[in-house]
């Protein structure tokens, strides 16, 4: 293994990882943003009365949970491009050649993923939350918004919150996948390095450090939270 | 001669759940002060009046007033009433202070917040005068010493005081308590019932569902027995509890005494 390779600057390959690990924290983060809430709006379509509602979330977590994530990348990438090119053809008259910047197109994809595993916590959580919580709300005269931002949102996290940090694990590894479509993240840099230095073992174990790293500081994160979003309940 | 309106009024509730009608036409009249003890064995229904006149449960027929402003209703699906307008019933339900069996104290709050949630958020009252107001009430519940702690380090007679002293919080024209001593162990009844006394000879107006029988004789100055969702007997309790008219109340008297 041969560290020099490494090194800060033009001839060393370590700031080339840190910037990619830097855009896989990028990516990571906004897709499971878009995942908490698309996640959240499908749970509420879940819970709610409507059957269609009920049914089309349905559908869409049991798509996105059954179908590989290699598969949703390679659909919304060529899918994606083809439909915006119509669009830009058929509504604004534009004939040349676009297409969905990689990081949107793996932003949305893995948001998808993240989406449908965070819609099943929350739904679970939502349930967990004891009815008397609500109806004390009620009868203090809260309406709709005040109980859902005082009571019920607090209260979800609690139930929610070590389920999502599963997600946000599971998120952090799926942007490796985006490396296929060409986004320079932690994967593809090191698959790049790999390739033109033909040392890949000190570049793959470069890549396992900093997914490491991300995954254990953002844990330790996650166990703050918990602890807070516990306060009161249990005393751990 | 022009009298003030009643402070809460509940005409002819009818309520089922699913095929089994639980109120069959219900009616009850509040004047302040009043301390209205419902009696009845479980399933008689004397909960789900109680949250019918809150609206947790929507009547399926009937007329709730409360303080001269009736609650306006709509038809909905099958024919039932549903409210017309959320915003009136929450504004109705903040002058309704409701005291919940299970306590129901929001467990990711202290107890000062919990006091002090409702008139912050929906009465728009200042934090600091929620604040001082919260303290005043848990001084008078006598739990001001455990305003920092959380409800779930508290006992379930604490929890209870808490939750009287946060409705009373919302300065409530009329409280509503449901069961409130029903899930508590034994030996801590007493605290709770020593407030829910003091409320009565401070002139609060009170509606208690409860199966303390010693309560409804001695605080109360009506008493309702309800049976199979109907009132079947209503007198001032020296009356009901001393010479009741019905055989079905002589009989849960005597099985409950």
């Amino acid at each position: 293994m041969d560290l020099t390779l490494l090194g800060w600057g033009d001839r060393g390959w370590g700031d080339e990882m840190v910037f990619g690990a830097m855009m896989t924290l990028a990516v990571a983060a906004s897709s499971y943003l878009l995942g908490i809430v698309i996640g959240a709006g499908a749970a509420a379509m879940k819970l709610s009365h409507w059957l269609v509602l009920r049914w089309l979330a349905d559908v869409y977590t049991t798509i996105i949970r059954g179908i590989p994530e290699l598969l949703v990348i390679y659909l919304v990438f060529f899918g994606g491009g083809a439909l915006l090119r119509t669009i830009a053809k058929g509504v604004f008259g534009y004939g040349e050649f676009i297409d969905l910047p990689i990081f949107i197109t793996g932003m949305i994809c893995i948001g998808l993923s993240a989406g449908a595993y965070s819609t099943e916590v929350i739904r679970g959580a939502v349930l967990a939350v004891p009815r008397g919580q609500i109806e004390a709300a009620r009868a203090v005269g809260m309406g709709k918004v005040l109980r859902f931002r005082r009571i019920l949102v607090p209260q979800v996290a609690r139930y929610a919150l070590p389920g999502l940090g599963n997600v946000w694990q599971l998120t952090l590894k799926e942007t490796s996948l985006i490396s296929v479509i060409g986004l320079v993240e932690v994967m593809r840099q090191a698959t790049v390095g790999a390739g033109s230095t033909k040392e890949p073992f000190t570049f793959y174990i470069t890549a396992f450090v900093l997914y490491l790293g991300l995954a254990s500081i953002s844990n330790r994160g996650f166990l703050r939270a918990e602890t807070w979003a516990n306060r009161g309940v249990r005393t751990s | 001669m022009d009298q003030p309106a009643a402070a809460l009024v509940a005409e002819d509730i009818h309520k089922s759940f699913g095929l089994l009608a639980v109120l069959k036409g219900i009616s009850m009249v509040a004047h302040d002060g009043d301390v209205i003890s419902i009696i009845g064995s479980s399933g008689s229904g004397k909960s789900t009046f109680l949250r019918c006149v809150n609206f947790l449960e929507t009547p399926d027929r009937g007329r709730i007033v409360v303080g001269g402003e009736e609650i306006r209703l709509k038809a909905g699906r099958n024919g039932r009433t549903m409210a017309a307008d959320r915003a009136q019933i929450d504004r109705l339900r903040s002058r309704l202070g409701m005291v919940f069996q299970s306590f129901n104290l929001w467990s990711h709050m202290t107890v000062l917040h919990n006091v002090m949630e409702g008139p912050v958020h929906v009465l728009k009252l200042p934090k600091a005068e929620a604040r001082d107001k919260a303290l005043a009430l848990l001084e008078d519940v006598g739990i001001a010493e455990k305003h920092d702690a959380y409800p779930a380090e508290l006992s379930g007679g604490q929890q209870q005081r808490v939750a009287i002293a946060r409705a009373l919080c919302m300065d409530p024209q009329v409280l509503l308590f449901d069961e409130p001593t029903s899930a508590l162990d034994p030996e801590l009844v007493g605290e709770v019932l020593v407030v829910m006394r003091d409320l009565a000879e401070a002139g609060r107006t009170m509606i208690v569902v409860t199966h303390e029988m010693g309560f409804a004789r001695e605080v109360s100055n009506e008493t309702i027995f309800l049976h199979n969702g109907r009132v079947e007997e209503q007198a001032p309790p020296a009356e009901l509890f001393g010479n009741p008219k019905s055989e079905r109340c002589r009989q849960f008297l005597a099985s409950s005494l």
